[in-house]
């Protein structure tokens, strides 16, 4: 029980950090990043990389995939999203998409086929606390990620960038009449969202394989959590993500495992039905 | 909003050559299969279309209707199953199991569309991401109906009573004939006055519900069409392959004919046959690049919607419009063609 309770928390924890990326570029732009979950796997890749072919501590290796995180989120501001931030919505949804499929794909032909492993700092010893026996990387997970909810909040709330991007997510042509400049701080909030698919890619890494198609369903799952926790809302997003991560976890323990992939989609659906807005939404209503 | 508002401004464009052109490729397209280099081709070009009815279904909710959906390859999926279980399983006719097959899928297009179109723009499509995994899951987890993971197998080729569509050239026939039934009832729909509402909505959702029409209704309207095509495209795809698997219908198969729509021209219908066939071969084309196809075709896709948003048919039609157009009096015509031709290419 207490297991299920920490894994389902740990496996929750990803699921808001990668929709917390997907929030900060949507408020910032109103593009969904369909690629978040492929950034996701592009870190554990870049850890390997720096682990097992240049043979870096594990630590160091992990530095440099976050590292690279920062220009890969660079870049694929560059790519994906700069060229169309003037087009339709549908625009930016087919070019994450199909920069999605690339990453994929393009993962296979470096590193091959055969899902790799990423050694995490922990061994996989159980740890006894109490009555309760929990895996020591799981209790990481939580750990880092209520580490980095405090930071990024600290970040939002104190910093001068933070509170620009704010400005920005609220109403992006005053705040360039404020004089804030909206290109970079939008540039910013892509690092910023790259820089939390990866440490949610290192996170998750060592509890299972490294794989091209390891982020395909964390990225959908980390959306539908956003979208529970009512969409735009950073507390509705990792309350909607440690929520769906107990959900799924419970509903593979007792309900049936095969079907634990639908049962994100199910919550879904029920939510849109009874609250559409979500959990902690906010009304809206169309723009004339 | 009255159907005479949106009616094409008339001119004097040169009709005629666009008539020869039709007819010339009509022709061509007759004689086609006798001058094929391999069977192979053939049978690609019988795929493509197959892809093609499904696109100009899908035309119908993301072209005229203006709303994202990543989850076609559900109603391709049910249209498919639906046909081949009766056709196993009961030894029902292709001539009732076909039809049967686009029904089911119209059906769950019903169902589903209610509380998912209400979705606009991401959340629409994630909402048809999930349908699509959902239905591939389902598909998976009930092996005593579905086959599982295996899929089904042996499944009868097309027959009317004695008439057996089971060559590649006869397949092609049948196939070319119900695309060009598909391809004529969309062209009609787009002049209709529900094709206009559906692009009324499109354009403005509060607008079209100043002028009276019901976005809700027109939008499901749109979905359901559009899923009863994939369902009829899924259903021939069943039975002329002969073996179906969950496999077949994953959301990149989705992203495939979304990919094929935009390529060729989104809201035309030409162009969703164009995508189509395109796609269907360029894998073909591109062999010399082994396993890095993917990669290419997902460039290709990025590069697609930077540069050519509207499609080869959408920037085609921009120049000829122009072309036929060039020797234009007043002024207030060639507004009111600027206007129509941008409310029917978005």
């Amino acid at each position: 029980m207490e297991q299920l309770i920490v894994s389902g928390l740990a496996m929750g924890s990803i699921y808001a950090l990668v929709a917390l990326g997907f929030l900060l570029i949507a408020n910032a732009t109103g593009a969904i990043n369909f690629a978040q979950g492929d950034m996701l796997m592009v870190a554990a890749y870049f850890a390997i990389t720096a682990s097992a072919y240049l043979s870096l501590p594990l630590a160091l290796a992990y530095l440099a995939a976050l590292l690279g995180m920062v220009v890969f989120g660079l870049v694929f501001q560059v790519v994906a999203y700069r060229p169309l931030r003037d087009k339709p919505v549908f625009t930016t949804i087919i070019s994450t998409l199909a920069v999605g499929i690339f990453l994929r794909h393009a993962v296979q032909l470096i590193w091959g086929v055969m899902p790799l492993g990423l050694p995490g700092f922990f061994g996989n010893q159980p740890l006894q606390l109490g009555d309760a026996v929990i895996a020591p990387q799981n209790a990481f997970i939580i750990a880092v990620t209520l580490v980095l909810i405090l930071v990024l909040h600290l970040f939002l709330s104190r910093s001068a960038l933070g509170r620009m991007m704010r400005a920005v997510a609220q109403d992006a042509e005053t705040a360039r009449l404020m004089g804030i400049p909206v290109d970079r701080v939008v540039v910013a909030t892509f690092v910023l969202s790259s820089l939390l698919a990866g440490v949610a890619g290192l996170l998750v890494a060592p509890l299972f394989t490294v794989s091209a198609d390891m982020g395909v369903l964390v990225g959908i799952k980390a959306f539908i959590a956003a979208v529970i926790g009512g969409f735009g809302s950073i507390p509705g997003a990792i309350i909607g993500g440690l929520l769906l991560g107990l959900v799924e976890i419970f509903a593979g323990a007792y309900i049936s495992s095969a079907w634990k992939d639908a049962v994100a989609f199910v919550i879904l659906i029920v939510i849109l039905f009874v609250i559409p807005r979500g959990i902690m939404g906010q009304p809206i209503s169309e723009k004339v | 909003m009255s159907g005479r508002e949106l009616e094409p401004p008339r001119g004097k464009p040169r009709r005629s050559i666009a008539w020869l052109a039709a007819g010339g490729g009509l022709v061509l397209l007759l004689l086609l299969p006798l001058e094929v280099p391999s069977r192979y081709w053939l049978h690609l070009l019988n795929v493509a279309g197959i892809y093609a009815i499904a696109v100009l279904g899908l035309n119908l909710i993301v072209g005229y209707a203006g709303q994202i959906s990543l989850g076609h390859a559900a109603f391709f999926a049910v249209g498919g199953y639906t046909s081949a279980l009766l056709a196993l399983n009961l030894g029902v006719a292709f001539a009732l199991s076909f039809p049967a097959g686009g029904l089911v899928a119209g059906l769950l297009g019903l169902i589903v569309g209610g509380p998912t179109l209400r979705l606009r723009g991401p959340y629409l499509a994630l909402a048809t991401i999930g349908l699509g995994e959902v239905t591939r899951l389902t598909l998976i987890n009930l092996p005593g109906l579905t086959g599982g993971a295996q899929g089904l197998k042996n499944i009868p080729s097309p027959a009317f009573g004695p008439i057996e569509i089971a060559t590649e050239q006869a397949s092609y026939y049948f196939i070319m004939l119900l695309l060009a039934l598909a391809a004529l009832l969309t062209l009609v729909l787009e002049r209709s006055k529900i094709g206009r509402r559906f692009m009324a909505v499109r354009e403005s959702e509060v607008a079209a519900d100043c002028a009276g029409i019901d976005p809700a209704r027109a939008k499901l309207l749109a979905f359901s069409l559009s899923a009863i095509f994939g369902g009829l495209a899924g259903a021939v795809y069943a039975h002329f392959i002969g073996y179906i698997s969950p496999d077949t219908y994953g959301t990149e198969l989705s992203i495939l004919f979304l990919t094929m729509l935009i390529l060729g021209g989104i809201a035309t219908v030409p162009g969703a046959i164009l995508g189509a066939f395109v796609v269907t071969f360029l894998p073909e084309w591109l062999r010399f690049l082994h396993g890095s196809y993917m990669m290419f075709f997902a460039v290709g896709v990025l590069l697609l919607v930077i540069f050519l948003p509207s499609g080869v048919v959408g920037a085609a039609r921009r120049l000829w419009t122009r072309w036929a157009y060039s020797g234009d009096q007043t002024e207030a015509e060639r507004e009111a063609r600027a206007w129509w031709s941008r409310l029917t290419t978005p």
